[in-house]
């Protein structure tokens, strides 16, 4: 019996890799029987899609997408683009799969736009959700994108550090991974809205560890005795660096601005620990892809025009889910008229208030 | 492990003795200063002094405490789990599983909190001393069971400790994740992939370093009584050295490996439920990723060695300083764009440490390590590692990188080609000198 037990261990072994190769974090939910899923694939983990998925379920309930016979979905994909590929083709091998909402992770990488084509040449609506493929060379694997055009983000945040800051200074970004698309395009306009006199001194990765973000932000502090701006691009480098400024008890020579709002993010404004973040709408983002997917796989054209009236003509299948700029309450020197026109500039009140009104605790 | 393998014998474990059993004066001395950790302590040493000359701020002369504090925060953590780590390695075990019982473990911790005091994590008021209590107690009887799990898996089901840890460490990321949905769906009706952390005490009580350290030491000195103190800690160094030896011998395997995996599994919950302060969040889907590994090279660093039976605690305490203060040092060298290299260097100091190590004894011994078609091919390998390393930092230190990296190439494929040569020289003295002693 021993022996015979020994020997399981090669087909455990099997197993357990492919259970470790499939082991992508799906959201909770079984779609009924006949059912066919709309499905948002997000591009890593983080509390920004729980807000996205909240916007999904939204949709789901107000748009009556059972009684369409379909479901909304959000899954979560490895933060790789291995990870994203993989999920994409098992996608292909079900035949319920509906619409795809993808976060590209890797902008330019061929392969996952490869295999949206396929996807939509079976007949799976494919649009952009947050992260867009390069639109020009890879335009034509999806159908639109929804979300915020982070370079767009990035100059907004680059305003906020050249407003709280106008004699400029050398900054430091930090972010989870450098090659990311949305990394690229926040950090390339942050430098373009801080303007000439802000000086990059480095670009620190974590690679998604929380703990090494922290370590970042004392390496940097460290490093840099000229460093006078700590800039946040991925949702949680706001708190490690609210953390460790914190701890180092050096809040009064820093300007800190950050990307999205994590809890402990717009925690840390309350506390006075941040000067300004702008935020996306990833509730929107849920919310509104889905209705767009939905009406690509009704063919209802009333709606695919009052999302997009433009499609067809240049830029036209971009559909801008819109950016708040975030300051303090009191005592911020930022005002609204140096943004975009149609970047929503907020309080921190009032911010915390439009997130009670959407059932959020981030964004 | 293994039925071939010699008797049970560790540094710790081997006395000092003359001929006939009886001490040598002074032995105890001599043999405290002859153990490998000294080396380490040395390259530690050498390691900050080398980081605080190249340091073009030379932050290690200038403020030696807070860049002591900066190395030390992350050496308890990387110790404490490092820990058990080294107790399953000594035992002939390995446990794969340290990074996701980290991150499962933070889960339960604060999946417990919210269980417990539901509005106060949620409104982010104080949770109070029971709550904190009771979740990381809980957290630690979690620990048990995932050790408890792993030793059932091996002893009595016969998976080999590699299959059986990889189970857990593909297997309890995910639970960890489903359970934290499903956990904030039921209490706050929104699920949610992480928990977030308010309770100022339970933060400002697991980010300060001083507690950390004082944690992480007081659990080394347990595992260095628990290893060269006791009887179960002899066992555990001859259940790795000889398995069947030690069976034979009356020593009951079985429970030794349970402790082993529960020793280890409890750690990585202390780590877990201290990063999950450290990060104010409970977020198991990326917390602790490739720890594993980490605690597996801190502990081969600190001496351990992988077929069991050899290692001690203060070799892996000084494994996993070590690894920090070259992680600490490369960021300090190299300012900007640091993440590039540190990878590279740090992983080439791993096995030069390591490889060092294996070849002093060898070398006594009278070893070839540059012989044969092998030999040949790695002195090319390591020539040409050796010229591309110094091109790539010569042309980040604006130098002539093309120059330097061939001269750095060629200065290694001589001078292990020199080597190679002394090695056939000595070989073929020592076989002379066999053949004449046979021949007389």
């Amino acid at each position: 019996m021993q022996r015979s037990l020994r020997n399981w261990w090669l087909p455990v072994l099997g197993w357990l890799c492919l259970a470790g190769c499939n082991s992508s974090n799906t959201s909770p939910g079984v779609t009924a029987a006949g059912e066919r899923r709309i499905i948002i694939l997000t591009n890593g983990n983080s509390p920004y899609w729980d807000a996205c998925r909240t916007g999904l379920q939204r949709a789901e309930k107000e748009l009556k997408l059972k009684e369409a016979g379909l479901s909304a979905i959000l899954e979560n994909s490895q933060a790789t683009p291995q990870g994203q590929l993989d999920r994409l083709r098992q996608f292909a091998s079900q035949t319920d799969i509906a619409a795809i909402g993808i976060s590209a992770l890797d902008a330019s990488n061929v392969s996952i736009a490869n295999e949206l084509r396929e996807l939509a040449k079976k007949g799976v609506k494919i649009v952009t959700i947050d992260s867009d493929v390069d639109r020009d060379k890879m335009r034509d694997a999806r159908f639109a994108f929804i979300g915020t055009d982070n370079l767009t983000g990035g100059r907004e945040l680059g305003k906020c550090a050249a407003g709280l800051r106008p004699e400029g200074g050398e900054y430091v970004t930090f972010v989870g991974r450098t090659g990311a698309q949305n990394a690229i395009e926040r950090i390339s306009g942050f430098g373009e809205g801080a303007g000439p006199k802000f000086k990059q001194a480095d670009c620190m990765p974590d690679d998604t560890d929380r703990t090494r973000a922290r370590e970042n932000v004392r390496n940097a502090i460290k490093n840099h005795p000229e460093l006078k701006v700590l800039v946040g691009i991925w949702s949680y480098n706001a708190p490690a660096i609210i953390d460790v400024v914190k701890e180092l008890n050096k809040r009064d020579a820093f300007t800190i601005v950050a990307f999205d709002a994590e809890f402990l993010t717009i925690k840390g404004m309350e506390d006075g620990q941040l000067d300004a973040m702008v935020v996306q709408n990833p509730f929107r983002m849920g919310y509104d892809g889905v209705k767009l997917m939905k009406a690509l796989v009704e063919d209802d054209q009333k709606t695919i025009h009052a999302l997009l009236p433009n499609h067809g003509q240049p830029d036209g299948d971009i559909y801008d889910t819109g950016l708040k700029v975030v300051v303090p309450d009191s005592g911020s020197k930022l005002k609204a008229d140096m943004f975009q026109k149609n970047t929503q500039f907020m309080k921190l009140s009032e911010f915390n208030k439009w997130l009670a009104d959407h059932g959020l605790k981030e964004s | 492990m293994s039925s071939t393998k010699p008797p049970p014998s560790s540094h710790a474990a081997s006395l000092p003795q003359a001929p006939g059993g009886l001490r040598r004066p002074f032995g105890g001395v001599l043999h405290a200063l002859n153990r490998p950790e000294w080396g380490l302590v040395v390259a530690i040493i050498v390691v900050a002094a080398i980081t605080g000359l190249v340091d073009r701020q030379h932050i290690y002369f200038k403020d030696p405490r807070a860049s002591a504090i900066d190395i030390m925060r992350q050496t308890a953590m990387l110790g404490i789990f490092s820990l058990g780590a080294a107790i399953v390695i000594i035992s002939g075990g390995i446990d794969l599983s340290c990074g996701s019982v980290i991150a499962f473990s933070g889960t339960i911790c604060a999946t417990l909190m919210v269980l417990l005091a539901p509005e106060e994590m949620r409104s982010g008021a104080p949770l109070g001393g029971w709550v904190l209590f009771l979740s990381m107690a809980g957290t630690l009887v979690v620990g048990l069971l995932i050790g408890s799990f792993h030793a059932w898996l091996i002893t009595i089901v016969g998976l080999p400790p590699f299959v059986a840890t990889l189970a857990t460490l593909v297997g309890l990321r995910s639970f960890g994740r489903a359970i934290i949905e499903t956990v904030t769906v039921t209490v706050y009706k929104t699920p949610s992939t992480q928990i977030q952390l308010n309770d100022v005490f339970f933060l400002d009580m697991t980010k300060s370093v001083p507690n950390r350290v004082m944690l992480f030491l007081i659990l080394a000195g347990l595992a260095w009584l628990l290893l060269s103190r006791t009887v179960p800690g002899r066992h555990l160094y001859a259940l790795g050295g000889n398995e069947n030896a030690a069976r034979l011998s009356g020593i009951r395997t079985d429970r030794l490996k349970w402790l082993a995996y529960c020793i280890s599994a409890v750690l990585s919950c202390v780590a877990g439920i201290l990063y999950i302060g450290d990060q104010s969040v409970a977020d198991p889907q990326t917390l602790g990723q490739g720890y594993e590994l980490n605690a597996i090279a801190a502990s081969v660093v600190g001496g351990c060695s992988l077929q069991g039976g050899v290692g001690t605690i203060p070799g892996a305490v000084l494994g996993a300083l070590f690894l920090r203060t070259i992680i600490d040092g490369v960021s300090k060298m190299i300012k900007t764009g640091a993440d590039v290299y540190e990878g590279l260097i740090v992983g080439a100091v791993v096995v030069v440490a390591v490889a060092f190590m294996q070849m002093r004894g060898a070398g006594r011994r009278g070893k070839r390590f540059f012989s044969g078609g092998l030999g040949i091919v790695t002195i090319l390998n390591l020539a040409i590692l050796s010229g591309v390393l110094t091109a790539i930092f010569a042309e980040k230190m604006a130098l002539n990188s093309v120059r330097l990296g061939i001269s750095a190439g060629a200065v290694v494929l001589v001078g292990l080609t020199l080597v190679r040569l002394m090695e056939f020289q000595r070989a073929r003295r020592n076989a002379q000198a066999g053949f004449t002693k046979e021949k007389d």
